[in-house]
């Protein structure tokens, strides 16, 4: 050849000494080596140089990506070896979501599921991803509409754990995405909510919950209180949890859920239930919709976010808990901040019935009843279940000294307020209970009875 | 001849691996010998050829490639065992121009991946997959993989895999089977001719997606010297002279496709939001002046529409709770169905407040419309006294005890709809009958709504304007006969 090659170079200390390259050599120039690297701690193979016609062809049978090279790269070290990047790359910037005003128009007249659809789409989502699970089914189904005709992507998935995934991937490129689900479903989702909470990955979930266990049916339940505040797949992890109780809540909550999914990188759970995915009634449109930016993390595929990774493995057990350290301080924020509460009748009451979701309608209509009859009650109604709203309910102790959860659910809501009685260190509470099951909802008169019922006991 | 060229998709020093630290900083966490190294070169040559790299996102899987973002200066992203696949559809559908490569292993693409390979090849969106077949588990130790041969020993077949385990898959040629992979070929890193194939097929396979044309899947057959129990020269010869006789290489499907894969941007503008979503700006009419009917109920009244599913109820009683919300009041309609799409049970709850619905259930409804003797047996009973009850006489043709001063008209709505030509207005003649006999809202209230709801099917808005007047005029004969 009249001109000639650059040299193949050895690196000793990168070289495992595997071998492939023997093969590759039609020089035969390289053998097994005999003698260990100081460095590698391994025996590296040996190139004859006698017989190398640097024709290359060990590079491309080397495993190792810098085992072999041309000799342009011949430094001793790897970091001098590579030296500076060729191009330095730019800090990718932090677009935030912003507002445009909306044009005012007439109360919509929705249905619980299609309310959080339209929420995701104000809240500017156009990725929804979902897999067909009764009672949730009509978002999905809205979401598939709609979207197209904003060049967005409603993609059915072949699972719920296929749906969660393609958020993951959605999510991790840096774009709002949401998915419609029930219990069972949200059931199979927790393995991927896990991932994304480790990942520090926004996505809203919807989960209309309905009874269980196992298949259940397709009514109403709180039965997933305690799997989103508690019960998030593997690891430490927590999820802002809200509930909504209406149609237009279905919509506010679903937008409030995507402004704190992307404030704190993290999944937040909408818990509705059969009756609030289902129940149609007056929705009011917001003032303004959101318009999406692209967080500075993305993965976005482009120059300016190549060197971003999602990840939740950490290999390195120091490292990993200082990521669970990081998690954590992020958790405690959100419980210093996003604990939000709502109530009827609550300010003086002396008797606290505490209920979400539907359970807190029918609360209101025996509070209401009951404070008819003069009975001094009221109602408490978180709408974060996790953090649970013990700010918004301890200034109400000073007069309320018996409180009554109401709920679709065996005890999963008072296992919450419990939990968070305790932590405040509040003692010296009557706490009792009313609980259906199975698709059965506390009724509104049954929660009159119950509440007779107790009063006269005690007194 | 071989470019020289390092390839500039791998990073210049392996920071991510164990902090770059000593060695770390430039060699891989594979094995001596691995096939994978290979696969993740000629792919990263591959990525720079092409001129990608930039807009390159890998997904790496759970298994020895987990660390793939190690390596690869390109956007990187981490996916649960076996989902690599959907992972990568969200990072494609998101952004339509990003390059996202799906690597995975046996293990995690053939057992527990399964469903979402064979769901994004059928579905063919533009990704490329990277199988790295070598017929076990490395990570976790070397047990059977789906791809593990018969006979062969691992740490779960000791005895080596018998059929109790079933057949090794031959999952290109199952890919191959699916619509939407364009392009499936499996090559092999044995030597430099396969070496040279194996890149080709990476490279054509990202090619079509860069072209937008569909799916590309690249089965690489590679060595594990490790738990073969092997050096990396018999595992070359293992490969070459086992593996490759149960998995042929070569092309096992290659289409030509026009490229079709394209998305738009996705639309922020707040006027076609508001039209998408059939928003409308002009306040419809009312007609009652915030009179709520107090004569029902002093703050609310709830109604109870029951029947088989297909008898209309849901959607009368949705009409009800638009009218009512037209009117200014608040008012909500809960369905319960049976798990039947049709002809179970159907019923549904509406409630009209005067200021807020509170609970959305009607257990003990002001007005039931029963389309069926089971409906009415079930829930006539429930009817509050002074309420009124209205049930389809054309199919029942009995009435149970009631409570006191509950008020009951027989409508036959079938049969009126059907003179009308069609049954399915037969919800629209128990709207009239409510009407006439509650006075719940306005004649005007219903047909109104009626009108809006059609809007879209403004044929069939004539002959349910005379169904509902139908209704109406049924109970009115009903009530001049009673006086």
């Amino acid at each position: 050849m009249a001109t000639e090659r650059p040299k193949v170079l050895l690196q000793q200390h990168l070289c495992k000494g595997c071998g492939r390259c023997i093969e590759s050599c039609p020089k035969h120039a390289i053998t097994l080596g005999t003698e260990v690297d100081q460095a590698s701690g391994l025996v590296p193979v040996m190139i004859d140089e006698e017989k190398c016609n640097d024709c290359g062809l060990c590079i491309s049978a080397c495993p190792e990506p810098f085992g072999l090279m041309r000799e342009e790269y011949e430094l001793e070290h790897p970091e001098h070896l590579f030296g500076e990047r060729e191009r330095p790359r730019a800090t990718p910037r932090d677009v935030p979501p912003h507002d445009v005003p909306l044009p005012r128009c007439e109360p919509m007249v929705l249905k619980g599921n299609y309310a959080a659809a339209v929420g995701a789409l104000l809240a500017g989502c156009r990725h929804v991803f979902g897999y067909p699970i009764t009672p949730s089914t009509e978002g999905a189904e809205l979401c598939a509409k709609l979207l197209p005709k904003l060049d967005g992507v409603f993609l059915q998935a072949c699972s719920e754990v296929a749906t969660v995934n393609h958020m993951y991937g959605a999510s991790g490129a840096g774009v709002p995405t949401l998915t419609f689900t029930s219990s069972p479903g949200f059931s199979l989702m927790l393995e991927g909510i896990s991932y994304m909470i480790g990942a520090e990955l926004p996505g809203v979930f919807i989960n209309v919950m309905r009874p269980g266990p196992g298949l259940g049916n397709i009514g109403p339940e709180q039965a997933d209180i305690k799997l989103a505040a508690r019960g998030l797949g593997h690891g430490n992890t927590h999820a802002i949890v809200l509930a909504p109780s209406s149609p237009q809540e279905m919509l506010d909550l679903t937008m409030l859920a995507f402004e704190l999914s992307l404030k704190y990188r993290n999944p937040v759970i909408v818990a509705a239930d059969g009756y609030l995915g289902q129940i149609t009634g007056r929705v009011t449109l917001p003032t303004k919709m959101s318009v999406p930016g692209l967080p500075d993390w993305a993965v976005w595929g482009d120059a300016e976010h190549r060197n971003n990774l999602i990840n939740s493995i950490y290999i390195d057990w120091a490292d990993l808990e200082e990521h669970n350290r990081h998690l954590s301080a992020k958790y405690r924020l959100m419980e210093e901040t996003e604990q939000r509460a709502t109530g009827y009748r609550h300010e003086d009451a002396e008797v606290l019935i505490v209920a979400c979701n539907i359970p807190a309608r029918m609360a209101k209509a025996a509070v209401a009843e009951l404070r008819d009859e003069g009975l001094s009650i009221g109602l408490f109604q978180p709408l974060t279940i996790w953090p649970f709203p013990i700010k918004q309910l301890v200034p109400l102790l000073g007069h309320a000294k018996r409180l009554i959860v109401v709920e679709a659910s065996d005890g999963q809501l008072e296992d919450e307020l419990r939990l968070a009685l305790h932590k405040a260190d509040v003692t010296g509470l009557e706490i009792h209970h009313l609980r259906r099951m199975g698709g059965m909802l506390p009724s509104d008169r049954e929660i009159v009875a119950h509440v007779h019922q107790l009063l006269e006991v005690s007194r | 001849m071989t470019t020289a060229t390092k390839p500039n998709a791998f990073f210049q020093h392996f920071d991510r691996h164990a902090h770059g630290k000593g060695l770390k900083g430039a060699t891989t966490h594979y094995c001596p010998g691995c096939g994978h190294g290979l696969a993740h070169k000629f792919l990263a040559e591959a990525l720079v050829e092409l001129g990608v790299e930039e807009r390159t996102v890998m997904v790496s899987p759970v298994g020895c490639a987990v660390f793939l973002f190690y390596y690869f200066d390109t956007g990187n992203t981490q996916a649960a065992h076996g989902r690599a696949p959907a992972v990568a559809l969200g990072h494609k559908l998101a952004n339509p121009n990003s390059i996202v490569v799906s690597y995975q292993g046996d293990g995690d693409l053939a057992s527990i991946g399964l469903a979402e390979i064979v769901h994004a090849a059928q579905l063919g969106v533009p990704i490329s997959v990277i199988f790295i077949n070598n017929a076990i588990y490395g990570m976790t130790g070397g047990q059977m993989a789906p791809t593990t041969l018969m006979g062969q020993k691992s740490a779960t077949t000791p005895y080596g895999r018998n059929p109790l385990h079933g057949k090794p898959m031959h999952v290109s040629e199952m890919i191959a089977t699916l619509d939407g992979a364009m392009y499936v070929e499996r090559c092999a890193l044995y030597d430099q001719r396969q070496r040279k194939r194996a890149k080709a097929a990476i490279t054509k396979a990202l090619k079509l997606q860069i072209e937008g044309r569909g799916f590309g899947f690249v089965e690489i057959l590679s060595e594990c010297p490790t738990h073969w129990g092997m050096t990396a020269e018999e595992s070359e010869a293992h490969v070459k002279n086992v593996l490759e006789k149960v998995y042929p290489l070569g092309v096992v499907k290659d289409e030509s496709r026009e490229p079709w894969f394209h998305l738009e941007k996705p639309c922020h503008d707040p006027e076609k939001v508001l039209q998408v979503l059939e928003t409308t700006r002009e306040t419809p009419p009312s007609f009652l002046a915030g009179r709520f009917p107090t004569h029902l109920d002093a703050h609310d009244v709830a109604l109870k529409f029951a029947g088989a599913g297909g008898d209309g109820a849901q959607t009368a009683a949705l009409l009800v709770t638009k009218a009512a919300i037209n009117e200014g009041f608040d008012a909500t309609h809960i369905p319960s169905y049976g798990p039947e799409s049709r002809g179970g049970t159907s019923y549904a709850d509406v409630h009209v407040a005067k200021d807020e619905v509170l609970s959305p259930a009607a257990p003990e409804p002001h007005v039931l419309v029963a389309f069926n003797a089971p409906s009415l047996d079930k829930f006539g009973p429930t009817v509050q006294p002074g309420g009124a009850v209205i049930y389809d006489s054309s199919v029942i043709s009995r009435v149970p005890t009631l409570r006191e001063g509950v008020r009951v008209f027989p409508v036959p709505c079938g049969q009126l709809a059907r003179e009308l030509g069609t049954v399915m207005v037969k919800n629209t003649v128990s709207l009239g009958a409510v009407q006439a006999a509650t006075g719940v809202l306005h004649d005007e209230s219903f047909l109104t709504a009626l009108r809006l709801s059609l809007a879209n099917k403004r044929a069939m808005l004539p002959v349910n304007e005379e169904a509902y007047r139908r209704g109406v005029q049924a109970v009115q004969a009903q009530l001049a006969q009673a006086h």
